[in-house]
């Protein structure tokens, strides 16, 4: 991996960063679309690297299981399988085993779970896990860790982040003798909970291996926890990771939490959010997410959003049509879904070229006030980007909104 | 009966017209149909479509798993047939307030420079039971229900809707076969009344071309032929096509001279006349039950599609077919081949025919030969895609194919199949990948996206930054040909059981590939031979090779089918656990 930070933002942490792989550069900040079965939604590769995308993400566990190792290995990698020659990022398969194995069970040795095809007993090791990471071929790899849920408590967090640290070390011995270190590249996870003291250990003992590990994730986030717990263990540990690495959001997905992650010195995050919506007919817009299930769009004639440069809305679909298909064919399903993603990759490239032209601050402010102007901003990210030097309540007439504060629109009134 | 407001509009449907090159009354025919745009309007382009050739139905106004850029890149497709009613679950249909001069076009996304769009009220593939049409309006259906359209109502959505061809509303019962002589009888008049309604002069018909010797209408419009199973109905409705007319029935069509002036083409929904009969037959009409009717259910949709029965192996499926055991003789099965010819017994030679519901390419190749229908419907290609086939059949077939196997080829893949989960070849045998041409190669080229994918050329910039992810990455030269490397029939057989949608997607792409190629091959065949016998003969010849090669019982159809329906039911929670025990059960 070639990373060379070209910008950063003279007021917050944010950062324009070039990174290069073997399937070519991808600017960041970015947002990694999920490409689960190693397919984005109703979508081919041309179609995603049409929209500008250079970096997708693929999963461990699901791709494992099917098509499986053989299968990845006579197609020569993931890449070849799915025809994407562009960049690939496999989680380690840890998060899937916690998310959708009731019954596994974490030793020292890896995780032992019940195999989905015949309830026998499987371990994962995480040097198995490298392995068939290195069988899918991904450009950037994810350790194995110890994943608890962010609401998790008591000394099992502890526990969780000892071992991450102990399984990174048996990542990176499996990964130096692979002999693939030029062409994958292993990233840490730094675990801890929402305990500060804990971040702190687990930072101490990854950047320590930072000659081993090309990249940092902040993972064991967004799993249900405060929004204002959730924004500081990301500045913890954004501003403690070496800059000379790229930093990566695990399972972040909607707008406000993507720039704000990016203010605190982010460069990479990911989230099924943006295609499952759409399959539920949700398109998101820079005025907040448009239900196109609702009643109210029956008969708009008006694109999601006219300025919007995807495919869907320059063909001048209307909401109408929309609100026609969506949720009952794929066709709109895939419209949707392009629109999306296009949508998750303007707010970042409009974040590169704010940072770039030195405009970041405004560029926060005028997207909260497109996106919260009419219902208030969000306490957590006004907290959060003043931490960081921006103040949204600057010369703004906007109330402040507690919780999570994340937009939605919800079905009329019944 | 809701009037229509009375809206000053103009017609600005383009011309359509359709030249038969060569070809007798019944038999393989080529010819053209051209959509030309009126001369008053701004852009001035023509579509031509050669035939035979065929139309794709929409789903809801979409073409089933495309999404609109594949539309537009998919060349085969130049002719797609949207159903009305879906929209019918809002009044007025929305679609209907879509403003601009071509309001189909731009609400569906279709490009008008290349797609011709029709307007027909019904699914012509939806032969499910129906409550009555009244005298004056049809049932339709959308998903809130059944709706009545009446005339006036068909009307004045053809009118606004302005589509480059519109289908005449006719009364078809969707009732079990046979029907009454009254039923028929009562059919008959009202299709031609119905027809006779749509053909009434709109504002600014008188102004419509005055030089041209033959009167016609401004709007394009097809007529399905009535008259069901009964060859005296079918005889009758004809007639009433190309009788003068007089008087105030003259009047109300001026200054058509008879309806069949007005009409652009014929149309034959096989759907209605696949609906199964009753078994005893009564009376010396009647008593032609159709033979095709082995399936009484029609697919409507996947689900109804996998609860089709499994038809045991001794009998065709779809039975327009000779029965391969009994007659050695490769003629359509005689009661409905004649039931299309004695439609268009007495009608103009020169108009374009368009069948719908076709099932097979056997099916396709029979009625090029013994009737000449010139536009097939493509909605048996969609349903192979729905359950994971990727067509793989080719015609005329090449001498190298003459195989020393006995067994008959399957016109394509059941890519649920396990055998192609390591299997990295590109989805047919019949076409090569685009990549994977020589100069020497002979075989055809597939063109869809599944075969011949390209690199997308001008990716979306997000950013002033971006160029250098394009810009390196092209000068790189990693796997930077255009031409990519073809999808296999590993990745298709994962995305089925992953139940990914972009498995259909290529599917869609791919079969209407392989079916806008069996066009090609006919086409090919027939304009071969200047003399009209001879390119009979020869396309007879190769469809007796076609029939010879290529298993026509479509078992592929119907093992992908249960595949597709195992892997439906098997999901949720622990369908992994499920599928391999099904897998070992077998």
């Amino acid at each position: 991996m070639q990373f060379e930070v070209i910008a950063k933002c003279h007021t917050t942490r944010a950062r324009v960063c070039r990174m290069k792989l073997s399937h070519g550069i991808t600017m960041l900040p970015t947002f990694m679309p999920v490409a689960t079965q190693a397919a984005i939604k109703g979508l081919t590769p041309q179609q995603i690297e049409s929209l500008g995308i250079t970096l997708i993400l693929n999963n461990t566990y699901h791709l494992n299981l099917r098509p499986g190792i053989k299968v990845l290995d006579e197609a020569g990698g993931a890449h070849k399988f799915q025809g994407w020659d562009r960049n690939i990022l496999t989680d380690s398969g840890g998060f899937q085993l916690v998310s959708l194995s009731k019954f596994t069970n974490i030793t020292e040795e890896g995780a032992l779970f019940a195999s989905p095809f015949n309830g026998e007993p499987t371990m994962l090791t995480p040097e198995e896990s490298i392995s068939i990471q290195h069988s899918i071929g991904a450009d950037i790899i994810m350790q194995l860790d110890d994943v608890v849920s962010s609401l998790t408590v008591g000394p099992r967090v502890g526990e969780a982040m000892h071992r991450s640290v102990r399984w990174l070390d048996r990542c990176i011995q499996q990964h130096e003798k692979s002999g693939r270190k030029d062409k994958q590249n292993l990233f840490a996870i730094v675990q801890g909970g929402l305990d500060p003291t804990l971040r702190d250990q687990c930072l101490d003992a990854m950047i320590a291996r930072k000659n081993q590990v090309a990249g940092y994730a902040i993972g064991g986030l967004s799993g249900g926890e405060e929004k204002d717990v959730f924004w500081r263990i990301i500045k913890q540990c954004a501003d403690r990771l070496p800059s000379d690495r790229p930093r990566y959001s695990m399972g972040i997905g909607f707008a406000e939490d993507l720039l704000v992650c990016v203010a605190l010195g982010v460069d990479m995050a990911d989230c099924v959010f943006p295609t499952r919506t759409a399959r539920f007919g949700v398109a998101l817009t820079f005025k907040g997410p448009l239900n196109l299930k609702l009643g109210k769009h029956t008969r708009s004639m008006e694109p999601i959003d006219k300025n919007c440069p995807c495919p869907t809305c320059a063909s001048g679909m209307s909401r109408a049509m929309l609100h026609h298909v969506v949720t009952i064919e794929t066709a709109g399903a895939h419209a949707v879904t392009i629109h999306n993603l296009v949508f998750q990759a303007q707010v970042m490239g409009g974040a590169r070229d704010a940072i770039l032209e030195g405009r970041f601050p405004e560029y926060l402010r005028s997207f909260f006030h497109s996106y919260f102007g009419d219902t208030g901003y969000p306490e957590w990210c006004v907290n959060a980007l003043r931490s960081v030097g921006v103040d949204l309540m600057e010369g703004a007439n906007v109330p402040l909104i507690q919780g999570s504060g994340a937009k939605w629109e919800y079905p009329d009134a019944a | 009966m809701a009037k229509p407001p009375a809206k000053p509009i103009s017609i600005y449907v383009p011309k359509l017209t359709f030249t038969l090159d060569q070809g007798p009354q019944f038999g393989p025919r080529i010819g053209r149909l051209c959509l030309t745009q009126r001369s008053d309007r701004p852009s001035n382009h023509t579509i031509d479509i050669p035939t035979p050739n065929f139309l794709i139905g929409t789903s809801r106004g979409v073409v089933p798993h495309l999404s609109r850029d594949h539309v537009h890149s998919a060349n085969a497709i130049s002719w797609i047939n949207v159903p009305f009613e879906s929209f019918l679950e809002h009044t007025p249909p929305v679609p209907t307030q879509q403003t601009g001069s071509q309001p189909l076009h731009d609400f569906l996304g279709f490009d008008s420079s290349k797609h011709i769009v029709s307007l027909s009220l019904r699914d012509p593939l939806d032969a499910q039971e129906m409550p009555p049409n009244g005298n004056t309006h049809i049932s339709a259906l959308c998903m809130r229900g059944v709706k009545k359209v009446t005339l006036a109502d068909w009307r004045s959505y053809v009118l606004t809707m302005q589509p480059d061809i519109a289908f005449a509303l006719s009364d078809t019962p969707f009732t079990a076969v046979p029907h009454s002589q009254k039923r028929i009888t009562k059919s008959i008049e009202r299709s031609t009344a119905w027809l006779a309604d749509l053909l009434r002069p709109f504002g600014n018909s008188t102004e419509d071309s005055p030089l041209e010797s033959t009167p016609t209408h401004p709007l394009n419009v097809f007529v399905h032929m009535a008259g069901g199973a009964s060859i005296s109905a079918r005889k009758s409705f004809s007639h009433n096509l190309t009788e003068n007319l007089h008087g105030l029935e003259a009047d109300a069509v001026n200054p058509l001279r008879c309806l069949d002036d007005g009409v652009a083409g014929y149309a034959f929904d096989l759907a209605t006349l696949r609906m199964k009969p009753v078994p005893i037959s009564v009376g010396e009409d009647r008593g032609r039950s159709i033979e095709i009717a082995n399936n009484s259910s029609i697919p409507q949709d996947l689900v109804s599609l996998a609860e089709m029965p499994t038809p045991n192996t001794t009998r065709i499926p779809t039975s327009f077919s000779s029965s391969m055991n009994d007659l050695p003789s490769l003629s359509l099965s005689p009661t409905l081949g004649e039931l299309l010819r004695v439609s268009l017994n007495s009608l103009p030679i020169a108009k374009p025919r368009l069948i719908t519901d076709v099932r097979s390419p056997h099916e396709i190749l029979r009625l090029v030969r013994d009737v000449g229908i010139d536009v097939y419907d493509a909605g048996w290609v969609v349903k192979a895609a729905d359950v994971g086939v990727a067509l793989d059949f080719i015609f005329p077939i090449p001498s190298a194919h003459v195989g020393l196997d006995l067994r008959k080829r399957d016109i394509g893949h059941n890519l649920y199949d396990s055998k192609y989960a390591g299997d990295f070849t590109s989805v047919t045998d019949a076409f090569l990948a685009g990549r994977d041409r020589t100069p020497s190669s002979i075989s055809p080229i597939c063109p869809c996206i599944a075969c011949s994918p390209v690199t997308s050329g001008y990716p979306i910039h997000h950013s002033k930054t971006d160029v250098q992810s394009h810009q390196t990455h092209l000068d790189d030269g990693v796997g930077r040909e255009p031409l990519l490397p073809p999808f296999t029939r590993s990745y298709l057989h994962h995305l089925l059981h992953t139940h990914e949608m972009s498995a259909h997607t290529f599917l869609v792409a791919h079969n209407v590939a392989v079916l806008d190629a069996l066009f090609t091959g006919v086409r090919t065949i027939i304009s071969g031979h200047a003399d009209q016998n001879e390119a009979a003969a020869f396309f007879a010849r190769e469809v007796t090779r076609f029939e010879d090669a290529y298993d026509e019982a479509l078992s592929v159809l119907h093992t992908a089918r249960d595949n597709w329906n195992d892997v439906k039911q098997a999901r949720g929670k622990g369908r992994l656990a499920r599928e391999s025990g099904k897998t070992e059960g077998k």
